[in-house]
């Protein structure tokens, strides 16, 4: 059978964040405005597959999406000691900043899961005039701790194990089995610590209290998407934010925490629409 | 409620091999009931339903019978669909050495996944 060929290009590239030498991965796709894409936690840029291949996306947008720094085939920065990692608030805006300014890319549209989806509300704080638009995907102000994050890493549990048991259960029971399990598989692949270190930014570091009030969506238009199924960036807390904000959400149904990842095809239904919106 | 654990189906057979080196028992209460289920390689091989005098195992799951039921309906509702998820609304508390637990959270799952009522759940 002859090979069906993805649209999809790979790339390895050299640059520095905070004056340290990285060396990053990224994909990308279509041409137009650009769509940078982040990921979530503990996991790599493999949960956008599906927009890197869609074609109504691909004739506006150019999508790219990187893997972060110690994820997919991102390499760990110089120096770098295994159970050290954690991400800060910080170290998330470098990388981010970063690689859009090593790409050149102008007024980019940047669009983030979970983690993702809690550092456009900083970028929407800090540099709202960088950014076309902002779309936060299980997106909250804030999480409190609701489980021992310490489980996920320890010598005497296997860390792909657990983490891929911690995915599995954030999403829907309706999205399809193939797809929840890749999804839980590029989780089972992380490296020992580094989902627990980003946890380190989603549950303490990076939470957000009243500085939610300072963003203005007039300055850059932002868009809340939620899955009904997320337990742990629930739909009401995406609600809360979207009222402080002062602009509509959208609760998707029958999806859970990674909707371009484990239901793209009922992902893409909510997305098309905000996608076109913006100009 | 959680007799059928110890009974063979096409799922719970599936399951045995992410567990093979599990050897342990754990309690599942609903408040009013007990069930203790002994898991040996991986196996469900007993669950005895209480009520009990002094029962021994390694940890316990509690939830109320509603929050259980919910849990086990076919397509649960959101909230209702992962014990992490009932974990995060406090409806069910984890206790006890929870080790075997978290080293085959995904095996547990599934496991009282299989309880509930869909196609492939059903087939021997």
């Amino acid at each position: 059978m002859k090979i069906e060929k993805e649209p999809i290009t790979g790339n390895y590239g050299k640059f520095e964040i905070d004056g340290v030498k990285h060396r990053i991965y990224w994909e990308e796709a279509g041409e137009g405005i650009p769509l940078v894409c982040l990921h979530t936690a503990g996991s790599d840029g493999r949960q956008y597959r599906a927009l890197l291949n869609d074609k109504r996306i691909l004739k506006k947008y150019r999508v790219i999406v990187f893997d972060m720094p110690w994820h997919g085939k991102s390499s760990p920065p110089e120096n770098s000691q295994v159970g050290h990692y954690k991400l800060s608030t910080e170290s998330y805006i470098s990388q981010i900043m970063s690689f859009i300014d090593g790409l050149e890319l102008v007024k980019p549209v940047v669009m983030g899961c979970s983690i993702g989806g809690r550092i456009i509300l900083h970028l929407a704080i800090h540099f709202p005039e960088k950014f076309k638009a902002l779309i936060g995907l299980q997106s909250a102000g804030h999480l409190d701790p609701y489980y021992d994050i310490s489980w996920l890493h320890r010598q005497d549990v296997h860390g792909g194990e657990v983490c891929g048991g911690i995915a599995y259960g954030l999403m829907a029971p309706t999205s399809p089995e193939n797809d929840k399990f890749e999804t839980m598989w590029h989780y089972m692949q992380g490296g020992p610590g580094i989902f627990k270190g980003d946890l380190f930014f989603y549950k303490f570091d990076g939470n957000i209290g009243t500085e939610i009030k300072k963003i203005n969506n007039s300055k850059c238009p932002i868009f809340l998407l939620t899955g009904e199924y997320d337990y742990s960036a629930t739909p009401e807390e995406t609600k809360s934010l979207a009222d402080t904000i002062g602009i509509e959400m959208v609760k998707m149904k029958n999806v859970g925490h990674f909707p371009m990842s484990e239901n793209p095809e009922e992902f893409l239904k909510y997305l098309h629409p905000v996608l076109e919106k913006i100009n | 409620m959680f007799k059928k654990l110890a009974e063979k189906n096409k799922v719970r057979n599936s399951l045995t091999i992410m567990a093979q080196y599990l050897n342990t028992c754990f309690m599942i209460s609903t408040v009013d009931d007990e069930y203790l289920v002994s898991i040996e390689k991986g196996n469900v091989t007993n669950v005895e339903e209480g009520p009990f005098v002094m029962p021994s195992y390694i940890f316990k799951l509690t939830a109320s019978k509603d929050e259980w039921l919910k849990f086990l309906q076919s397509t649960p509702q959101p909230g209702s669909h992962d014990i992490i998820a009932m974990l995060r609304r406090k409806v069910l508390k984890f206790e006890g050495d929870l080790h075997p637990l978290m080293s085959h959270l995904l095996y547990f799952k599934l496991l009282l996944a299989s309880l509930r009522p869909t196609e492939s759940n059903n087939e021997n």
